[in-house]
């Protein structure tokens, strides 16, 4: 790459450390100008010439000093170093900073975010270059249920062992289970698709911390993406942002279990507004955690009941995949009815004794059974049936 | 001339015999002093003393008067005192022959216009005091039959004292003891509907003295349940009973009438309890805690989650000792604290966390809630059941419940068993003989390595989920081997707070 290519390059990394520095004031700031007289204009703290360059007509002091006192002391070529020997991609959007990247088979920013509405002027990536194959979003509440949890992973294993790279949030809950289910399918065939995980915060800052392992497994086995520069916090404005992202990346975004206001139904959104095809996961109509998705489908998006369905909807399959066999040991017959009591709604160990008459100590035996037998899940004293083991 | 009258002080719930000298001389000006370690509320006894004094048509000296509180080394606390200093002046003035006191204590306190009003900690003062007959008020002549057979002059005024110790009238004694009124009957369980599980870890908690937490959403009856737990204990015996009064005496926390408490005390401090009031202590008073008072009865701790972390690190050393010291630069005393622990909790701020899917709470908010209890804390929690509000249709067609009585027949069973086994209850198994007094047969054990393997049972609390195990098989009236299905019960009534843990269906395996 030729000195003064770097050095813009250099520049958008740098911007992109910017709090409040959403896509579209990014894309405002270097549209008209180079990246490097954007990061002058940014760090000079002069708040007449943002509003000029911006094009609004707010009063810009706050935003013109934060972003001062964040560039002060910053030496972009510094941060494009860090970058470098963190082994994450800078890519520059096409229209923002003409030059391919120097190794011509290295990570290049992503084809389908060129023509986006609302491009990323700068992505870091780890891992691999985004993949072309079809590609599912699997979003979902952070607060999901048993059954969502296991319904998100049989999708993405699913899908993933079908060629359909897995793309999702890396979040607690819904999106964490979708990715282990890619990485599931990943265990097993090493030809299943590899997964794609979109997140708000740098790419060496792992948040959720619990998911640390899990941003680790997705960077090594496919393509940790961010519009975020290492070490950048996990700020809440970002968060919206990375879900357009998500949206944009997908042929089919699958919501598996949303709240009625829940986040996922952001990228929902934006998937609408790029016309990516929406699908939802039908829950029970008493389960808070499906109500926005069992709303998604009453406002007409098709339902996902299994991989089949959204491999249908990309038009990879015709008809349906049939249901894999079933290894677990059959339950006895008081497990059975414990079984048949419980349903698909969690429950109490209290609810399951009035429900099925069972004595306590019978009800905990056959609970023992179905839980080491892979029929059920417990977690925090509630208990709820599982599809597969 | 001088007067010498024995009386006592209370120092936490023990007694100290005092006895108070009185000194007149005519030499010097006209002064009142008083000596002998004497806490401000106990130097107000010149001005309560004087005005009764006077009010029972007496003389205060106007001489110099010194009191003397011996032995000067324990600090004398409160109004006990008053009336064996008025006695003392009265006899160092000469207005009461000394003769006629002799041989007795006095305690109570002076009101301005004379009478004799009733002091905190009368069982623990009247303990100390030897043989000597005891002046005491006319109300706290129950609680001093609780102790000992010594001859009683229940009072009501300094001018009746006067009047006896003069002749002119006998001395007023207790008649002897009646049978002690039956006390009023406790919150039956029978008025619980429903919730079979959380009935359950009542009678094993009462059984076993495995402390409990519920955790639940708001109105799930966690309040109602606890408070039915003391029907379910058994009726505390003789030593328990005098241990139990004695702090309910010295803190001041009310007798039942009678003055003996007999059935098993049920304490609810609130969540803004300092941890003063909870544990015990104070400045000079040194007044044992809600925990103390809880001796041999029931804590119940409701919204856990709220008291200050402070405040519930300091239960930690009184549940594993069953004793509290407290010690302050006064003093340092012991009180009681054995009590059976019952805590309620929401899961997490916005109640409903515990349902999946259902917690309207951030992440972070549900770990700031459930981090405010240590986890040391948590450990001492044997049994943790989720409680849930009966679902309507759950709850027709539900048998009535069983009456505590029922319940409270099972559970003295079980207590008969666990004291034929050394111990007060299960809870208190020594961990070197659980394989002797609770063993495993194959199944069972099966079970439990299967727990621990799959890391929902650590080592730690292998040992407490046996003492449990035991608990459930002899409510089952199965002494012997443990089986499967007691350690399945034992299980599941040890839920994880959820929130706590990653949901199984989202980590990797």
């Amino acid at each position: 790459m030729s000195e003064p290519a770097r050095a813009q390059l250099a520049a958008l990394a740098a911007l992109a450390g910017l709090p409040a520095l959403g896509p579209r004031r990014f894309l405002a700031l270097v549209h008209h100008r180079s990246p490097l007289d954007a990061w002058a204009l940014a760090s000079a703290g002069d708040a007449a010439a943002l509003a000029r360059a911006l094009g609004g007509d707010r009063d810009l002091d706050t935003l013109a000093r934060s972003w001062r006192s964040a560039a002060d002391g910053v030496d972009p070529l510094a941060v494009l170093a860090a970058h470098e020997a963190a082994d994450v991609a800078v890519l520059a959007h096409p229209s923002v900073l003409a030059e391919p990247p120097s190794p011509p088979d290295g990570p290049r920013y992503p084809e389908r975010l060129v023509d986006d509405p609302e491009p990323p002027a700068v992505l870091f990536a780890r891992g691999g270059p985004v993949p072309a194959g079809p590609s599912v979003a699997i979003v979902g509440t952070r607060r999901c249920t048993g059954t969502g949890a296991g319904m998100a992973r049989e999708l993405g294993r699913e899908l993933a062992a079908a060629g359909v790279h897995v793309i999702s949030g890396l979040a607690l809950g819904i999106d964490g289970a979708a990715h282990r289910g890619a990485l599931d399918a990943r265990s097993g065939h090493p030809d299943a698709a590899s997964p794609i995980g979109v997140v708000g915060s740098g790419p060496d800052v792992a948040y959720p911390t619990r998911h640390r392992d899990l941003w680790e497994a997705v960077a090594a086995e496919g393509t940790l993406l961010s519009e975020a520069p290492l070490g950048a916090r996990p700020a809440g404005w970002r968060f919206p942002c990375r879900n357009r992202l998500i949206a944009a990346l997908a042929d089919v975004v699958v919501v598996v279990e949303s709240h009625a206001a829940g986040g996922s139904l952001h990228t929902v959104h934006e998937a609408i507004r790029r016309d990516v095809d929406v699908m939802a996961v039908p829950g029970s109509v008493r389960s808070p955690a499906a109500a926005g998705t069992n709303q998604l489908l009453a406002e007409g998006c098709p339902p996902v009941r299994d991989a089949g369905d959204v491999l249908v909807a990309l038009g990879l399959v015709r008809g349906r995949r049939r249901r894999p066999v079933e290894h677990r040991p059959l339950p006895g017959p008081d497990a059975a009815a414990v079984l048949d009591a419980l349903g698909w709604e969690p429950a109490t160990f209290e609810h399951l004794a009035v429900r099925c008459g069972l004595g306590l100590a019978e009800l905990a035996v056959a609970l023992e059974e179905l839980v080491a037998g892979g029929w059920v899940s417990q977690h925090g004293g509630w208990y709820e049936q599982r599809a597969t083991a | 001339m001088l007067g010498l009258v024995p009386s006592a002080t209370l120092l936490g719930a023990d007694g100290h015999a005092v006895t108070v000298e009185v000194h007149v001389t005519d030499g010097g000006l006209p002064s009142f002093s008083i000596v002998g370690l004497p806490d401000t509320s106990c130097r107000e006894v010149r001005d309560r003393a004087r005005a009764a004094i006077e009010s029972s048509r007496l003389t205060w000296p106007v001489k110099r008067v010194t009191v003397n509180l011996a032995p000067p080394t324990v600090r004398k606390v409160g109004s006990g005192l008053d009336l064996a200093v008025a006695v003392a002046l009265l006899v160092a003035s000469g207005q009461l022959p000394a003769e006629a006191v002799a041989g007795k204590a006095f305690i109570g306190e002076l009101g301005l216009d004379g009478r004799v009003r009733p002091v905190p900690g009368t069982v623990c003062l009247t303990e100390v005091l030897g043989d000597a007959a005891l002046v005491l008020p006319v109300e706290s002549t129950d609680e001093a039959r609780l102790v000992g057979d010594r001859v009683l002059h229940p009072v009501r005024s300094l001018a009746e004292v006067v009047a006896c110790a003069r002749g002119e009238e006998p001395w007023p004694t207790a008649g002897s003891a009646g049978p002690l009124p039956e006390p009023p009957p406790l919150p039956d369980l029978a008025d619980v509907r429903g919730q079979p599980m959380a009935r359950y870890a009542l009678e094993v908690a009462a059984a076993g003295g495995h402390h409990l937490l519920m955790l639940g959403p708001p109105g799930a009856g966690k309040t109602m349940l606890a408070s039915r737990l003391p029907s379910l204990l058994p009726p505390l015996g003789p030593a328990e009973a005098i241990e139990t009064t004695r702090i309910h005496s010295a803190g001041g926390f009310g007798l039942p009438p009678g003055g003996l408490v007999r059935v098993p005390p049920f304490r609810a401090p609130h969540h803004g309890a300092s941890s003063v009031a909870l544990v015990g202590g104070g400045t000079s008073l040194m007044r044992p805690g809600e925990i103390s008072a809880a001796t041999n009865g029931v804590l119940f701790l409701d919204e856990l989650a709220e008291f200050s972390p402070h405040v519930l690190d300091a239960l930690r050393q009184p549940l594993e000792e069953g004793v509290v010291r407290v010690a302050r630069a006064a003093a340092t005393v012991t009180f009681p604290a054995r009590f059976l622990l019952v805590a309620a909790m929401n899961p997490c701020p916005c109640g409903h966390g515990g349902q999946p899917g259902g917690c309207r709470c951030t992440e972070g908010a549900r770990l700031r809630y459930q981090r405010r209890l240590s986890g040391p804390l948590l450990d001492r929690f044997d049994l943790r059941v989720e409680v849930q509000r009966p679902r309507p249709d759950d709850l027709f067609g539900s048998e009535p419940g069983e009456a505590s009585a029922v319940v409270a027949e099972r559970v003295r069973q079980a207590r008969e068993l666990a004291r034929a086994r050394g111990v007060r209850s299960n809870a208190e198994l020594p961990a070197g003989r659980l394989d002797d007094l609770a063993p495993l047969d194959d199944a069972a054990t099966r079970l439990l390595l299967g727990a621990l393997r799959s890391g929902r049972l650590s080592a730690r609390g292998l040992h407490r989920v046996r003492r449990v195990v035991r608990t459930v098989a002899d409510l089952a009236g199965h002494p012997g081997a443990l089986g499967a299905d007691h350690v399945a019960l034992a299980l599941s009534l040890r839920v994880d707070l959820a929130g706590a843990t990653p949901h199984p269906e989202s980590v990797a395996g």
